[in-house]
Parts: structure tokens; C-alpha cells; sequence
């Protein structure tokens, strides 16, 4: 038989036979008979609900620059693995801008870079994660990168290697093939492939092939118009003028001398370029003499080098 | 494996605690289920309880028993997600972003029903299932699964699930969202 005059809850005794009231099923004395329907939620806990709310407002008004990070970096994620290494760097530099120590960030951003043919993005990323050095060199990803970087690393020593040959008069084949060695280990690299053929035109300037040499700046040009490739092509018809007499190819070369001049623009490092090798053109138009940069520069800038 | 006693797991995840207290009297008061006393936090064996008076009321026991498994759950993603990149993918030092993840795993850890919880429903969901009540035949397998992971917190599964939770949930949604 139940006892009514002991509370169920604090144990307070009625005083009396009949006891405290019956609540649900339990003796409840009056101060706790009211809490026991609609159990109050403390104050402590209200406030507590409110700290969680805005510790929740804080966290993801916080976590917003992450959460560009991340999204930028999970888009850039998809790209890399679609193949679509120029799309997915952008949007892993700007990871990165954020997040530079993220060790995935960096291996897809210097994957991507490195696929796409832009070394110097992808050195610029390795570099600025604790200056290149990642914890766990057995990582799957990290492998991968470095052995694309490798590659890559190779291929940059020949091209140095070639761009330092290529300085020194008689060396222009031996360097052409070093670039085309240097572009054939990286292919991703456009600059390389683009370099090899630039220095093709050297390698038939040196030989006096000078058909060659116009071929080769003229299809250059079509495939890359600018101030550069113009000026080469009027250097190769200035010498086809040197040897031939011919004054058609001396008006040529004028024409494709004037549009390298306009293709340099206002700016003062292709206007600086411009003026260097427009120099020697136009003394081998005036003299029909057909000698190398490093001779015109001993004979005529007191032997200094005025390229970049 | 290695053992810590529990006073000591309950004072660093007491967090979770409370809100697994808070959703059962939540539901309790949702319901009208007259409750006889409540302890949000305490260093005891259980950490925290709801006294509640019994009910036949099918509903209101499945929410007032899985309540808290439903709602630390989803606080746990929504204080993770919070926290997740800068503290797994990004690498960043952030020290919020850090007490965001310990409150998230903290809640998440404590989203198991007890074995209390499970048995009144256990015992009540076989005749309810029998008579069609489609949240005792959900309740079924739901529980027996909560009833296996329940004895399997001795190895952790408490935290293994807030960790799976708090991981796995974020790297879903921002998966997700990339290919939105």
C-alpha cells in the first residue's frame, strides 16, 4: 500500500493522514506537486541555450573565410581530378591565400601548376608551406607531386643550362638541342616548347641558313604574333637582304620592323627590347653586314650586354 | 585500448551531457509527461538523468528516449562543419575553430540513448510494431543497432561515432556543395 504522506520527490512529510495530493501516479507535497506537470527549464540552462546560439552565430560567422577556402579548394579538388589542371589553379591560389600551411591545398595547387606548365606558380605554393618541407614525405599525393616536380626540376636545369650555352656565340645547336631535350622531359611547359623554337632560329643563324632562319621566325610569329616575333622576323629577312640584295626584303623586313615596334606598346620592357635588336637590324640593313649580337655589342656598346 | 574513468570523460565532454539531458526533458515537457526530478550534470554514475513518470504513449516515449540522439547528433555536424577545414583540411591555428571541434565531438559523444532509454522502448516497440505503429517498426532495428553500440562504448564507440559524425558529416556536405 503506498504511504501519501512522504513526498516522492523531497520526502517531506504531510503532517496528517490524508497525505500529500496524488500527481500522476506519486505523492507530490506543494512545493514540488507544481514543478513535476511542467519541470522548469533552469535559468542557468536558458542562459545557457542563448551562449550555445551565439557560440553557433560566432562559429559560422568565423568559419565563413574557411568555408570559401574549403569550397574554392574542393572545386579545385574536382577540376584537378576532371584534368583540368589552368581551370583549378586559380581557384586552389585562392585556397591558399587563406590556408597556405594546408599540406592538400598545397600538393593539388602545385599539381595543378606544375600539369598546366606553370612552374613558378607551383614553386611559389610549395615554398610558402613551411618553406617546401611536409611531414609525411610517404603521403600518396605528396609522391605524385614530387615526381612531377622532378620532372619538372629537370627539365628547368637543361633549359638554364641551354639559355647559358645560347649566350656564347657557336654554342646555338648545342643549346637548341638542350631547350628541345628540356621541353621534351616537361611538355606541359608551353615557355619551353616555345623557347626550343626560338632557339631553332638560332641554331640556323649560326649556320647561315638563312632560309631556315625565316621559316622558322615566320611560323613562329603566326603562331605567337607580338613585338618579339615580329622583330625576328625582320631580323631573318634583314639577313636574307644582307646576302641576297634583293630590296624587296629590305622593305619586308622595315614593314615587319615597324610592326614590332607598334606590337611593343607603351611598355618599357618590350620598348627597351625593341630598341636593342632594332639597333643591330637596322645596321645590317644599312651595312649588309651579317654579325652575331655578342660581336655588334664588342664593336659598337664597348662590349657590354644590353639584353635583360 | 586504453581506460579512463569516467568522471574524468564527463567533465571533458560535459557539454554533451547537458543537451542530452535538455533534449529528453524537452521532449518530456513537449509531451506532457509529468517529470520527478532532473540532473543536467553531476560526477556519478549516470552523469546525468530524466525522471520521468511512465507513458503509453508510443510517440512520446520514442521521442523522449531517441530525442537526444537526434539532436546532439546534429549539433555535433552543425559545431564540426563549423570547425572542420580550418582544423582537418586547411591546417589553420584557430583557436575557436579548435573549441568549436572539442564542443561539437563533445556533444556528438553523448547522442547514444542509455540502456534505460533503449529498454522502455525495446520493451513496448514489439506489441506497438504488431499493430502497425509505424514509428515502433522504425524504432526496431534502430534500437537494436543504439543497444549493440551502447555496450560498445567500454571501446569507445561513443567517440568513435561523435568522430564519424563530426568528419565524415562535414566532408559530405562540402563535398556536396563543391558540385552544386
Amino acid at each position: 500500500m503506498q504511504d501519501n504522506s512522504i513526498c516522492a520527490r523531497c520526502g517531506a512529510y504531510s503532517g496528517d493522514k490524508a497525505g500529500h495530493p496524488i500527481v500522476g501516479q506519486i505523492p507530490l507535497c506543494t512545493n514540488c506537486a507544481p514543478q513535476v506537470p511542467n519541470w522548469p527549464y533552469p535559468a542557468w540552462l536558458k542562459a545557457a541555450l542563448v551562449a550555445l546560439l551565439l557560440l553557433l552565430v560566432v562559429a559560422l560567422v568565423n568559419g565563413r573565410k574557411y568555408f570559401h577556402a574549403g569550397r574554392t579548394m574542393y572545386v579545385g579538388e574536382r577540376l584537378v581530378q576532371e584534368g583540368h589542371y589552368a581551370q583549378a589553379l586559380p581557384y586552389l591560389q585562392e585556397t591558399l591565400r587563406i590556408a597556405p600551411e594546408s599540406d592538400k591545398a598545397v600538393l593539388l595547387a602545385a599539381k595543378a601548376a606544375l600539369l598546366s606548365g606553370d612552374f613558378e606558380a607551383a614553386d611559389k605554393a610549395i615554398q610558402g608551406h613551411n618553406a617546401g618541407h611536409f611531414d609525411d614525405a610517404n603521403d600518396r599525393d605528396f609522391r605524385e607531386m614530387r615526381a612531377i616536380w622532378d620532372r619538372a626540376t629537370g627539365a628547368m636545369e637543361k633549359a638554364n643550362q641551354a639559355g647559358k650555352l645560347a649566350q656564347q656565340d657557336g654554342h646555338a645547336a648545342e643549346a637548341a638541342r638542350l631547350m628541345h631535350q628540356a621541353a621534351a622531359i616537361y611538355p606541359e611547359s608551353r615557355d619551353l616548347a616555345i623557347t626550343a623554337e626560338a632557339f631553332d632560329e638560332s641554331t640556323a643563324f649560326e649556320a647561315r641558313d638563312y632560309d631556315g632562319f625565316l621559316a622558322i621566325a615566320e611560323k613562329r610569329w603566326k603562331e605567337y604574333p607580338g613585338s618579339e616575333t615580329a622583330g625576328v622576323v625582320a631580323s631573318a629577312l634583314a639577313c636574307k637582304y644582307a646576302v641576297t640584295g634583293n630590296p624587296a626584303f629590305k622593305q619586308q623586313s622595315e614593314e615587319m620592323l615597324e610592326a614590332s615596334r607598334k606590337a611593343a606598346g607603351a611598355d618599357p620592357e618590350s620598348q627597351k627590347s625593341f630598341q636593342e635588336y632594332a639597333e643591330r637590324i637596322r645596321y645590317r640593313l644599312d651595312t649588309r653586314q651579317i654579325i652575331s649580337k655578342s660581336e655588334y655589342d664588342r664593336r659598337f656598346r664597348g662590349g657590354q650586354d644590353t639584353s635583360k | 585500448m586504453f581506460f579512463i574513468p569516467g568522471p574524468v570523460i564527463a567533465l571533458l565532454t560535459f557539454p554533451g551531457i547537458i543537451v542530452h539531458e535538455t533534449a529528453h526533458l524537452f521532449f518530456c515537457k513537449l509531451f506532457k509527461i509529468p517529470v520527478h526530478n532532473v540532473c543536467f550534470f553531476r560526477f556519478g554514475n549516470p552523469a546525468g538523468f530524466v525522471i520521468h513518470e511512465k507513458t503509453d504513449n508510443f510517440t512520446a516515449l520514442f521521442f523522449i528516449s531517441l530525442g537526444p540522439f537526434v539532436g546532439n547528433t546534429l549539433l555535433c555536424v552543425i559545431f564540426c562543419t563549423a570547425a572542420f577545414l580550418p582544423v582537418w583540411e586547411l591546417k589553420v591555428f584557430d583557436p575557436l575553430a579548435y573549441f568549436f571541434y572539442w564542443l561539437g565531438l563533445s556533444i556528438g559523444m553523448h547522442a547514444f540513448p542509455s540502456t534505460g532509454d533503449l529498454s522502455n522502448l525495446w520493451a513496448m516497440a514489439p506489441q506497438r510494431a504488431k499493430g502497425g505503429n509505424l514509428l515502433a517498426i522504425v524504432s526496431l532495428p534502430l534500437v537494436a543497432v543504439l543497444y549493440v553500440l551502447n555496450f560498445a562504448r567500454v571501446v569507445w564507440a561513443d567517440l568513435g561515432y561523435g568522430i564519424a559524425v563530426g568528419v565524415l558529416g562535414p566532408i559530405a556536405l562540402f563535398r556536396a556543395l563543391a558540385r552544386a
